[in-house]
């Protein structure tokens, strides 16, 4: 019996530890590619953001910076830094307006089109998706045209004629606006974080930002509805049916069934919402090219412009790197709200 | 042909060859490989630049084609779509096009950075034509690098049957442009339509005897009475309705807005020429030059030459096609299709025979100023153009625009 375990066992270690090199051989070609075109990018990144790189000739010619570039982006008063704080301000606005949204439209029409009674699921479904796989320029301008002054959104909006393209008044201010606050209280005004009064932090998104985030969230919420439908349908109907026995409502059903449920999915889209909100760049380079007056400045469109108009390759690399740990910062708070308690 | 006539064909060649060789270099060093007769029988080189339409695609592969059947060569016209990133990727890889576009723009940049090779002496064969201020837009530091393949200055385009309508003559003066920008102002229809950056406030700037820095862009003049006159004569035009910008009218540029009919004037370059001739071709329009301001005439020319890389595999044969190209005759041939403008004074009236209505742009080669700064100054120009927006938005005011840009300018220039 012994012997016959023991040879079972050895046969095993052999069988375990080809196991292991095969297993090793199979995932080596995707690692050396995630090495080679991530890690080993990611790396020299952080390192260009030391030097001083024109980015034409090869970074390895450069000269050392130290922290220089950060001292700029960061300390130092100068237009890079209230620039890097416009950037920040904008993305910060972005990525509130368009990631609970789409988040929440993704799930509730998930929700809907997992319903069984509903007809026609596979028509709605694509027609949803529909938008995610269209190309982005394209999407762009054609928003372009509908958000003239004379174009399709103005006629059918009952406020009339809305200046949505060239824009840049906060949407934060104009609801000052509109409560009596015209100018802004001295301890607003005076006090500055990163070069930019405290005013012009509150300032909300532009018109033209928030025209943008439109785009984005009619774009990307197909692909989240896509990814909540799947998680859905992996809830095993039977725990709905026992809900319904107890005597459940379908709003009761929602809140204290389905969401827990789909807890890890919803940290998934966020994650991934934030992480894509704060790296965008298509639309900005398509419509407004950073414009009006730095409105729909963004730090991805910083780092095209430091680098390609300006000849900065070190101060684009330490926004890079800047970015990272922000959006870092952003997953991990996430992470926090939605843990298991 | 028999084998003696053959083999005296090349001895005669190979004479003539020598001979030329012989008188063609004069005695710089490492130059002298580079003038005279240069073999160019199979040699493969890259042309690297951008193609606003297919037309002028098709017009410089012409060029190339006639070039490559005279010299036995295997030039190549690599036009690409995004060219700033594409030829920094190129030249940061070790790995640079033999020839390629450089905007004057780019030029300090570029030159800074190494990888430009200055003309060698004796290669061009006719630079003395060359106009001064085009000449000026390619040196830098004293050292020419570059001859001009063509140049667009602005000048101000405008509707002549409006005007007609009116009775109103091109203005000349800041004080008859405001005058006919208001007469045309209708309800459907702006005065005057302008880009709202740099590029195109910048003239006004100079015809007010001021400007953003000084020619050698050491140091801030946006901070003096004249630029300040500049600052105020434009803003006016805007805050009273005379000018809009752009958008104001639903387009994308200037050039589309008065394709459109939505303005009876606007300030641009030669490329609106062809713009409007490919999508606004029933629109009537007629150029007249830039008002003269208090201190004269003045506008902005844009202009891109052919640049030699620093570490071409074969500078010899690179500088031969760049003559060839920027030579009066190849600069005539490739300005006969297009409005942009050659660069050389002598075939003026031969492209004013095919061109007789750009004769506006033409003369701006006079008094235009190079669009050029340092690098790193771009940042500069984004906080006027930040500024200028929100003048023309009624959210600030020319005094905060000559503060910030001032500020922001003593720092990127130290």
């Amino acid at each position: 019996m012994v012997t016959l375990g023991q040879r079972g066992l050895a046969r095993a270690g052999g069988r375990g530890r080809r196991n292991h090199l095969a297993g090793w051989l199979f995932t080596a070609p995707a690692l050396l590619g995630l090495l080679v075109f991530l890690v080993l990018p990611i790396l020299v990144t952080a390192w260009v953001s030391t030097r001083h790189w024109n980015g034409i000739t090869s970074p390895f010619d450069s000269q050392p910076a130290g922290l220089d570039n950060y001292r700029e982006l960061l300390t130092e008063p100068g237009v890079r830094r209230s620039d890097f704080a416009k950037a920040l301000r904008n993305n910060f606005y972005y990525v509130l307006g368009v990631v609970p949204v789409q988040t929440f439209l993704a799930f509730v029409l998930a929700v809907i089109l997992n319903q069984r009674f509903l007809k026609g699921r596979g028509f709605f479904r694509t027609a949803y998706y529909f938008p995610s796989i269209t190309s982005s320029i394209a999407v762009a301008l054609i928003f372009t045209f509908l958000f003239q002054i004379n174009g399709l959104i103005n006629a059918v909006l009952p406020g009339g004629r809305v200046n949505w393209l060239d824009n840049p008044n906060g949407l934060l201010h104009l609801l000052f606006r509109q409560l009596g606050m015209e100018q802004p209280p001295a301890w607003l005004a005076e006090t500055e974080l990163l070069g930019l009064s405290l005013w012009e932090w509150l300032s909300g998104p532009s018109v033209t930002l928030t025209a943008i985030m439109l785009l984005a969230i009619w774009t990307t919420t197909g692909t989240m509805m896509l990814i909540f439908l799947a998680g859905l349908q992996n809830i095993n109907p039977s725990v709905e049916e026992a809900a319904i026995v107890d005597g459940a409502t379908a709003v009761q059903r929602f809140w204290r069934i389905t969401v827990p449920l789909m807890r890890p999915v919803i940290f998934f889209v966020l994650t991934l919402g934030v992480i894509g909100t704060w790296q965008v760049f298509d639309q900005i380079f398509a419509i407004s090219f950073g414009g009006p007056q730095k409105t729909t400045l963004t730090p991805a469109f910083l780092i095209y412009t430091q680098l390609f108009a300006n000849s900065k390759g070190g101060i684009a690399a330490a926004i890079a790197v800047i970015l990272f740990f922000i959006i870092i910062s952003f997953t991990l708070l996430q992470r926090w709200l939605t843990r298991e308690r | 042909m028999s084998r003696a006539k053959r083999w005296s064909a090349v001895a005669l060649a190979a004479t003539v060859a020598v001979a030329v060789a012989g008188c063609g270099g004069d005695g710089n060093g490492a130059a002298t490989d580079v003038t005279g007769e240069v073999d160019l029988q199979g040699v493969e080189l890259q042309l690297m630049g951008w193609s606003s339409s297919a037309a002028e695609d098709e017009a410089l592969t012409r060029l190339l084609e006639k070039f490559n059947e005279e010299t036995g060569a295997n030039v190549r016209f690599n036009p690409v779509p995004e060219y700033d990133t594409t030829l920094q990727t190129a030249l940061a890889g070790g790995t640079p096009p033999d020839v390629f576009y450089v905007d004057s723009y780019k030029l300090p940049d570029l030159v800074d950075a190494g990888v430009l090779a200055p003309i060698p002496d004796g290669v061009l064969t006719d630079s003395e034509g060359i106009y001064p201020s085009l000449r000026e837009a390619f040196t830098y530091d004293g050292v020419w690098y570059c001859p001009p393949k063509d140049f667009s200055t602005l000048a101000l385009v405008y509707d002549p049957e409006a005007f007609a309508e009116a009775g109103l003559e091109p203005p000349t003066t800041w004080q008859e442009l405001r005058d006919a920008a208001e007469a045309l102002t209708t309800d459907d229809r702006a005065g005057l339509v302008m880009g709202v950056e740099y590029p195109r406030w910048g003239v006004f700037l100079y015809q007010a005897g001021g400007g953003l820095t000084d020619p050698d862009v050491t140091e801030m003049t946006i901070d003096s009475p004249q630029s300040r006159e500049g600052l105020e004569f434009i803003a006016d035009l805007y805050a009273e309705g005379l000018a809009v910008s752009p958008s104001e009218v639903d387009a994308g540029w200037a050039g589309e807005a008065f394709g459109k009919g939505r303005a009876a004037m606007a300030i641009e370059g030669n490329w609106v020429v062809n713009a409007l001739a490919q999508d606004f071709p029933d629109r009537k329009w007629a150029v007249a030059e830039l008002p003269a301001g208090p201190a004269g005439k003045a506008t902005f020319t844009f202009t891109v030459c052919y640049g030699v890389a620093a570490t071409a595999k074969n500078p010899a044969a690179s500088w031969a096609l760049v003559d060839y190209l920027t030579s009066p005759e190849g600069a005539l041939a490739w300005t006969q299709d297009f409005a942009v403008m050659p660069a050389h004074e002598s075939v003026r009236d031969d492209w004013l025979a095919k061109w007789p209505d750009l004769e506006a742009f033409l003369a701006g080669a006079e008094y235009a100023h190079k669009w050029q700064f340092r690098p790193g100054f771009a940042d500069v120009v984004g906080v006027f153009d930040e500024h200028a927006q929100a003048i023309v938005a009624g959210n600030s005011t020319v005094d905060k625009l000559i503060e910030a840009t001032d500020s922001a300018g003593r720092d990127i220039l130290g």
